[in-house]
């Protein structure tokens, strides 16, 4: 057991003595108000395992757990941004697409503990650097990530250490990787015994040897080997002496291999390996070809000396068995930092994030499995692996207590962190948050001349993990959750006054995107004055339409202006741009898509004067102009490519849905329901994209 | 043995100096590998400099990247059984697309006999939006983690490259950077003579003109009182008169609505008076938003304030362009340039400081003559003095070489790099120039022809110019095979090939072959299997006609083929070369071959996507010589 050594207390009503040299530092930096004022552990594979135990029983006696993760990128191309039009399920597209394409490269995990003899909170903040490195050989072929530029400029920005995270992260293997590999492991060794007995059949059929080169190497070798059996087997007694009077050969050093006399063979080219394969299996029934890993998992090669088949047959086993439980070993070191995550899922804690949904993603994807088509699935999937989240912008946003506390700053999490935990930023406190309601944290630092301890900044994984537990504690107190009450055993969870609170999840940045992670289903923001005010329109998808293609100086307010002068002056709602290249137009009546629709295609086939004169022509202009309702959207979305341009990827996706509407037609072919299915359900079948390259060259 | 020769010979041509010096280094530091100056962000100007002379005086240019990652899964690679020269394009400019180049190394070179001189540069890359105008280099790159694990054991220091890595525009983005930013200088706009004026013109003009002289004798007025003048009346100055100051100089700022107000002010200016200088100043979308003028004491002063805008644009397009400058430099020097594996890593340098790679070959070939005219792939040499089977690195193909010729090659880098630098990055372009000088003097030495010319090294090498070979084996050598296949140089059509998936993962070949034999009449003949990946092989006929033979029996149910019926049935599925010329044009990239294959056959795209001479007639697939041909546009 490690001695936790209290070094310093981190609120201003509460501070404790430096106790040895070491910690000089951080006593002296606590009155400043410099904001790096929590130590956070960094852990690479290098100091993993002892962290590893260390956390476990921290967890264990944890009260609840704050996470948060940094990545090397959010969006593959501008559009993937989430905007006021995305509906539930196209921010969940846009969140798998994030998720499945960039890498998280820091975890930071930070367990906290009510210490009621203190009346404090213990809290344990730790970095992990994680990086996926491949580490079996028998898993998927190629490991590759996106890095978002920004991204990696905003990590620079904070000093984000990339050396360690490449040189030094913590590998990983999800479930189901690992599933894989261990399903691929097996099947492999299958392969490997019927290999070997097709090797047998085919005996006749070896390379023959083409160069005189080889001819010769194999005609010493057979000589070699043969001296070498013949002196085990005339002089059992001695193999060390014999091996002294024939020291010329060096490379014939007889070691012993489970049991059994053997010489290793190295400094041999494959090619000559192959050769000496061939010796044996011609002339040495007596001896076995072994491939082994040794100690230092180093591979090596042996011939080894067998009494009869039946050894040889042991032998064969005893090596194959080797191989498996190496590799088995191999394969529970590379589930490396899954640990962690399995130990957050298996305690049943009760988790903390800060705007947590991509962090939630992050996790599944990383360390359970690939991400679900549907959002739906997603919850009930994450509700099994972490049945308890609490989303602590939810909770600034959710309660009114709180909310009047907040007035109207930013919920994000550093200035949120400043408004309501000043006592650790030692700022004046506010005075609307009383001195007495303040919660205590304390961080333990166990080595403090280890240099794996450092004074955490902002947005590094660890910091920001224990800022959103403070924060957190924090607004609990303020809720009046009486911390003294909760044992761990009964831990938050259970806590009445929380309840409302579990599992309601901000789905991305923009307001009232919430979902409840219990039913997947998207849950109303509880509004107040304030929001009900900045609140403009609601969004009606059904009234929208996507435009894209249209000329690169049409601005938002030609786009208002032509389609008013069509549809009438309250006709057109909102204009929104995606990009430069696409924009969002919602219309007031649900009618209007189609007749908008309509509208341009008669336009774009008739190609007289008054379709030039007509006020959509400028709209129209270039015949590159596309438009499309809002399920075409979604279907954009889900692609797997990502162009830049909005525009670009519309074009890549409907060359994919021409393929499928053909493809679709062909299998409806002569049933009578086709018609009928358009009938009913609109909304779910494909929408034929009006394209204006097309129509304008007929 | 051999090595000390090689010094010694290398110590006679060195004069006494050189050779003391040489000795001491080679005392001091005994395994340390040759300098190279590594370039970052804060030594960039300078180095740019040095090089730029050194390009100049060279014979050639060796270039080498290092790259984030190269072919995602094995099939991906150009494999040289697999590929014609159109699909190994569609390959290489997939990776080019994806990943980042945060190395890259020049080595202008020259040689004479058999000594070299050169001058190795490693540049530290990365695509940062240097100017803050939303056009970074690249919005977002792909890693392998292989590689980067590969670049960290080497102990590349990604923080330095991330945090001082040059940045760079391309050719097209800077001109699409330059649109958003606008013009900076006044001068660049193009005066056109006086049309005539109308009325609203002519308001326009009186209007400004009493502002200016207006303007202009307040800033006399100041000079001639030049009493000290506080903050507080210096702003209420500003607001009463509109005077401003760029710089130390006094300016004013006049509104302009578009193009035709801004060359009337322009017009106006130069009549009113001399030491006026007028700059554009650009709205967002590039479009004129303002003038701004500003007032010269003096011709000289002027003068000054022309060469002080002059700078200052100047260092704007170096911000911009910035590691392109380098691009540029190599490129308007027209000297030749010498790299291993061309396809690859000028599809790179294409994609990223040229123009976004063109879909079709051919079209990519002519945009990159016009940039770089002579190219020079040392592995089309390498093949042109015999059939190398592993020498798909440059490390390799060195060390081959090394084996198999003696040529002593004395590379000389005059310029040291400082010693506290890390130095063993970007070695890889010095291997690569002394293959090359090797290369150079075997062939010269067994075609008689080139002898004659013992001077001119680039002329005597025209005959190799411009001509690509891809490298079939990249990073990691694929698990030894019994390599029927390389033994001799031959030519399938690839009509004559069949692609075939959905047996189990991972079958050897052998195996798979052993499975098909007897099961039709067409393998009654000899053919070959060869797998692409562990999901798909590919069968080689090499009598014409039979895999379309194979191909119809399966298309049709395999009727009266009971034992390949089974195999159908098990899930066994075929296609000709047209379904993998579709993966690779249409970018279909699964990780197995056998998805994107079948990907391919369920989207039966129509002809449009398709380039017109991809189309339907049958290409040779060069039996383990495949290669591109510049010179064959």
């Amino acid at each position: 057991m490690k001695a936790w050594r209290l070094i310093r207390a981190l609120s201003l009503s509460f501070s404790v003595a430096p106790k040895t040299p070491t910690s000089r530092s951080f006593c002296s930096s606590s009155r400043t108000s410099s904001p790096k004022i929590f130590s956070v552990k960094k852990i690479t594979r290098k100091n993993f395992n002892s962290a590893l135990s260390d956390l476990r029983r921290q967890v264990r006696e944890a009260d609840f757990l704050s996470v948060d993760l940094e990545m090397t990128g959010v969006t593959t191309a501008p559009w993937r941004e989430s905007f006021v039009f995305d509906r539930l399920d196209i921010l969940y597209l846009k969140i798998k697409d994030s998720v499945e394409n960039f890498a998280a490269v820091q975890f930071g995990v930070c367990p906290f503990r009510w210490d009621a003899s203190k009346d404090s909170f213990i809290a344990y903040p730790y970095t992990f650097y994680i990086f996926p490195r491949k580490e079996l050989q028998f898993d998927a072929p190629v490991y590759e990530f996106l890095c978002q530029t920004a991204s990696m400029e905003f990590l620079a920005k904070y000093q984000f250490d990339f050396n360690a995270c490449i040189r030094e992260g913590i590998s990983y293997l999800s479930r189901a990787q690992e599933a894989t590999a261990l399903s691929r492991l097996n099947s492999s060794n299958q392969d490997k015994e019927s290999s070997n007995e097709g090797w047998r059949l085919k005996e006749g059929g070896d390379a023959e040897l083409v160069s005189i080169a080889d001819i010769l190497f194999t005609e010493r070798m057979k000589e070699r080997i043969s001296q070498w059996r013949n002196s085990l087997l005339t002089n059992t007694k001695g193999v060390q002496s014999e091996e002294n009077s024939n020291d010329s050969n060096s490379k014939f050093l007889t070691v012993f291999f489970k049991m059994r006399p053997s010489i290793r063979l190295d400094g041999f080219t494959s090619h000559q390996h192959k050769l000496i394969q061939q010796v044996i299996r011609k002339h040495f029934k007596d001896l076995a070809y072994v491939r082994t890993v040794d100690d230092n998992s180093l591979k090596q090669k042996l011939l080894v000396y067998t009494d009869s088949d039946e050894d040889r047959r042991l032998l064969t086993k005893e090596v194959k068995t080797d191989l498996c439980k190496g590799a088995e070993l191999k394969l529970n070191a590379a589930v490396g930092f899954r640990h962690v995550v399995d130990l957050l899922s298996s305690e049943g804690k009760l988790v903390v994030g800060h705007n947590c949904f991509l962090d939630i993603a992050h996790i599944y994807n990383k360390f359970i499995g690939p991400l679900p088509s549907t959002v739906e699935e997603f919850a009930t999937l994450v509700n099994k692996v972490f049945p308890f989240i609490i989303d602590t912008k939810y909770l600034l946003k959710a309660d009114n207590v709180i909310k009047n506390l907040m007035k109207r700053n930013s919920t994000s999490l550093s200035s949120a962190f400043l408004y309501l935990c000043p006592q650790f930023a030692s700022l004046p406190s506010s005075p609307l948050l009383p001195m007495q309601s303040s919660v205590k944290v304390e961080v333990q630092v166990d080595d403090m001349s280890s240099s794996d301890w450092n004074s955490g900044t902002k947005h590094e994984a660890g910091y920001d993990a224990i800022m959103t537990g403070c924060v957190f504690a924090q607004v609990c107190s303020h809720l009046g959750v009486d911390f003294k009450s909760c044992s761990p055993s009964e831990g938050l969870i259970h806590n009445e006054k929380l309840q409302k609170y579990l599992n309601y999840v901000y789905i991305s940045g923009q307001d009232g995107a919430i979902i409840d992670l219990k039913s997947g289903k998207q849950f109303p923001e509880p509004f107040d004055l304030y929001d009900r005010l900045r609140q403009r329109n609601t969004v009606v998808f059904q009234n929208i339409v996507l435009l894209w293609g249209f000329h690169s100086n049409f601005k938002p307010k030609d786009m208002k202006e032509c389609l008013t002068k069509v549809f009438g002056l309250g006709s057109v709602t909102s204009v929104y741009y995606l990009d430069e290249t696409a924009a969002f137009v919602q219309f007031s009546k649900e009618e209007l898509v189609s007749d908008f629709l309509a509208l341009k295609e008669t336009l774009e086939k008739a190609n007289d004067v008054i379709s030039v004169v007509h006020p959509l022509a400028k709209l129209l202009e270039g015949g590159k102009t596309r438009a499309a309702p809002y399920e075409v959207y979604k279907e954009i979305c889900s692609s797997s490519t990502s162009r830049i341009l909005f525009a670009e990827q519309a074009e890549t996706v409907n060359g994919q849905r021409k393929i499928w509407k053909v493809e679709f037609e062909h299998k409806s072919g002569s049933e009578e329901s086709c018609d009928e299915m358009q009938s009913t359900s609109r909304h779910h079948l494909p929408f034929e994209l009006i394209d204006a390259c097309t129509a304008g060259s007929q | 043995m051999r090595a000390r020769l090689l010094q010694k010979r290398r110590l006679c041509t060195l004069n006494h100096q050189q050779q003391q010096q040489q000795q001491q280094q080679q005392q001091q530091k005994p395994c340390r590998r040759r300098p190279v100056t590594q370039v970052t962000k804060p030594n960039f100007a300078q180095s740019l400099q040095t090089l730029k002379a050194q390009i100049a005086s060279a014979d050639y240019i060796a270039v080498s990247t290092c790259k984030t990652g190269s072919f995602a899964s094995p099939w991906r690679r150009v494999l040289p059984f697999l590929d014609t020269a159109d699909t190994a394009y569609f390959k290489s400019k997939h990776a080019a697309e994806r990943f980042q180049v945060l190395q890259f190394a020049v080595c202008p070179f020259t040689v004479s006999e058999s000594k070299v001189a050169a001058h190795p540069y490693n540049f530290h890359l990365f695509p940062r939006d240097e100017l803050n105008v939303g056009i970074p280099p690249s919005y977002s790159f792909s890693c392998q983690t292989s590689y980067l694990t590969n670049m960290a054991r080497e102990g590349f220091d990604f923080n330095s490259c991330i945090y001082d890595g040059i940045s760079y525009l391309s050719r097209v983005q800077e001109t699409f950077a330059k649109n958003r930013l606008g013009k900076p200088l006044g001068g660049i706009y193009p005066m056109k003579s006086s049309s005539t004026h109308s009325v609203a013109d002519s308001l326009f003009l009186e209007r400004i003109k009493s502002r200016v002289r207006n303007w202009m004798n307040a800033c006399k007025d100041k000079k001639e009182s030049e009493g000290p003048e506080d903050g507080l009346v210096r702003s209420l100055r500003k607001l009463i008169l509109g005077v401003e100051l760029h710089g130390s100089r006094p300016c004013m700022i006049i509104d302009v609505c578009n193009e035709r107000q801004v060359q009337l002010v322009l017009e106006m200016l130069s009549k009113f008076s001399s030491d006026l200088v007028p700059l554009v100043i650009p709205g967002k979308g590039g479009e004129p938003q303002a003038v701004r003028v500003v007032l010269a004491s003096s011709e000289e002063d002027k003068n000054l304030l022309e060469r002080e805008l002059q700078d200052v644009e100047d260092e704007e397009i170096r911000k911009i362009r910035g590691f392109r400058e380098v691009i540029d430099a190599i490129s308007s020097s027209q000297k030749p340039i010498v790299a291993f594996d061309c396809l690859h890593e000028f599809t790179f340098i294409h994609s990223k400081f040229v123009a976004p790679l063109p879909h079709c070959r051919n079209d990519f070939m002519c945009s990159l003559r016009m940039v770089f005219p002579h190219i020079l792939d040392v592995n089309h040499l390498l093949k042109e003095i015999g059939p190398l089977k592993k020498a798909g690195n440059v490390p390799a193909a060195f060390a081959h070489l090394k084996r198999r010729f003696f040529i002593p090659i004395d590379m000389e880098i005059p310029h040291q790099a400082p010693d506290d630098e890390s130095d063993s990055h970007g070695h890889r372009v010095l291997l690569t120039v002394n293959l090359f000088a090797k290369l150079s003097s075997i062939l010269k030495t067994t075609h008689a022809d080139l002898a004659d010319f013992p001077d001119k090294n680039a002329e005597s090498l025209e005959r190799y110019m411009n001509i690509f070979t891809p490298s079939s084996i990249g990073l990691q050598e694929q698990p030894e095979e019994e390599n029927v296949w390389m033994n001799e140089t031959a030519r399938v059509s690839t009509e004559d090939l069949v692609f075939i998936w959905g047996f189990k993962h991972g079958m050897p070949a052998e195996q798979l072959k052993s499975c098909l034999c007897g099961t039709h009449d067409v393998f009654s003949e000899y053919f070959d299997v060869r797998l692409a990946d562990k999901s798909c092989a590919i069968l080689v006929f090499w009598k014409p006609g039979l895999a379309k033979i194979l191909l119809d029996a399966m298309d049709s149910g395999s009727v009266g083929c009971d034992s390949l019926r089974e195999l159908v049935s098990e899930g066994l599925k075929a296609s000709g070369y047209e379904a993998y010329k579709r993966v690779c044009s249409l970018g279909l990239w699964e990780t197995d071959l056998a998805d994107s294959l079948d990907r391919s056959l369920t989207e039966q795209l129509q002809e449009c996507n398709m380039d017109a001479d991809c189309g339907k007639k049958a290409m040779e697939v060069y039996w383990s010589s495949d290669s591109i041909n510049l010179d064959e546009l």
